[in-house]
């Protein structure tokens, strides 16, 4: 556990005024405050050190002894006989009221320094309801998986979650599962559960928007004199006609068996397929003379 | 009640907020309410927004014209990030097809 320097997180001199304070403090929550900065870790912890020294700086009494021991709080023959009046102190005056922020976060928002220095108190010892802090989860997919909507029970802090994924969803996109983050405080609402999608690249079938790529390969005889061809697409085979005179990296679309849009019953991308014309190799003399003779034509 | 309805009444006594602030925030359109039994309620669909907006009124102490603007620039974030997300798997594809050959 270390000491925080409190002035200096909200970039104050020591004989800071009341006034300094509440202005500098201003400042900052308006750059790191979590509303303005949406699935920001890094402004999120920022913002929840810049209370935390808001809590200690805009409280005379707290300043008073943050002022007197900071530095030396490991001396803890000290700190106990301050914590032990500043107990008092908070039975008699019902807790800390002070500025703090109330929005969004949960309860666990004050080191170990300041627990250590003042107690559990800080924003938790307020009365007042906040929402729950939100949670953040990543579920890896693979491509079939969101091709259809299927549901899926995810354990997110140790609690069994049943979600529905719905077909189209899209590699990095999120969803918002309101109320099952953590529980709110003073009888506050919970936080929202985000579920962020990674889905994996599929060796065959490539994903652009709602089109879905693939190359299919065809000997140089059908490529020439046409003929028919078994494709996988992603709802099962098809039996394609591949007219005569296919040149190589020529491409079919078949409207419709693509992908899923997301969250559009019924509506589906095209798929695209690339005819990949392959040569012969290690042709015997026969074939040679084939080729020969049809070269001279 | 509807299930899916708040009475105003009940949120204003639970964040400790004027009517007028909802209703204001209703005037710039960032937040839609409706009447049901001459009680007028906020679907609760719209309840995480209206709390953001009370975060930044209280917390931060933005005006309703910051909050329009705030909202505002929020949307056009969310909609360069989902813009990112599609790009990025668009250039993913390509990337793909450059290892395929």
């Amino acid at each position: 556990m270390d000491y925080i320097d409190y002035y200096k997180i909200l970039d104050l001199k020591k004989d800071a005024t009341t006034e300094d304070i509440k202005k500098a403090y201003r400042k900052l929550a308006r750059k790191h405050h979590p509303d303005l900065n949406p699935n920001n870790e890094e402004a999120n912890k920022k913002f929840q050190q810049i209370n935390e020294a808001n809590e200690v700086l805009s409280d005379p009494e707290k300043r008073k002894k943050y002022d007197k021991y900071g530095k030396d709080w490991q001396h803890a023959d000290q700190l106990d006989a301050q914590q032990q009046q500043q107990r008092q102190y908070q039975s008699q005056s019902g807790g800390y009221g002070g500025n703090s922020y109330s929005g969004g976060f949960g309860g666990d928002d004050f080191s170990d320094f300041f627990s250590s220095m003042f107690g559990g108190g800080g924003r938790s010892s307020r009365n007042s309801p906040f929402k729950g802090q939100d949670y953040n989860a990543d579920l890896q997919l693979n491509l079939l998986d969101v091709y259809s909507t299927h549901k899926q029970t995810l354990t997110v802090n140790g609690k069994q979650v049943r979600i529905t994924i719905p077909a189209g969803v899209e590699n990095g996109q999120k969803i918002k599962l309101p109320g099952y983050g953590a529980p709110g405080v003073n009888n506050g609402p919970p936080g929202d559960l985000y579920i962020k999608f990674n889905i994996t690249d599929n060796p065959k079938f490539k994903r652009k928007g709602n089109d879905i790529y693939i190359q299919e390969e065809i000997d140089v005889y059908t490529a020439i004199l046409g003929g028919e061809k078994i494709v996988e697409t992603l709802n099962g085979k098809v039996k394609l006609k591949v007219p005569e005179g296919t040149q190589p990296d020529a491409t079919l679309r078949l409207k419709g068996k693509g992908f899923p849009f997301y969250k559009k019953e019924n509506q589906f991308g095209d798929l695209y397929i690339k005819w990949q014309v392959k040569l012969p190799t290690n042709l015997n003399v026969e074939q040679k003379e084939l080729f020969e003779k049809l070269s001279k034509f | 009640m509807g299930a899916n309805l708040i009475p105003l009444e009940d949120i204003c006594a639970y964040h400790h907020v004027e009517i007028n602030f909802i209703q204001s925030l209703e005037d710039f359109g960032l937040i839609h309410t409706t009447v049901k039994k001459q009680s007028r309620c906020l679907p609760v669909d719209e309840l995480t927004k209206l709390e953001q907006y009370l975060r930044l009124a209280q917390d931060l102490e933005i005006n309703l014209e910051g909050i329009h603007a705030v909202s505002h620039l929020l949307n056009q974030v969310q909609q360069m990030h989902e813009e990112i997300t599609a790009l990025q798997n668009e250039l993913n594809y390509y990337k793909q097809l450059n290892q395929h050959h």
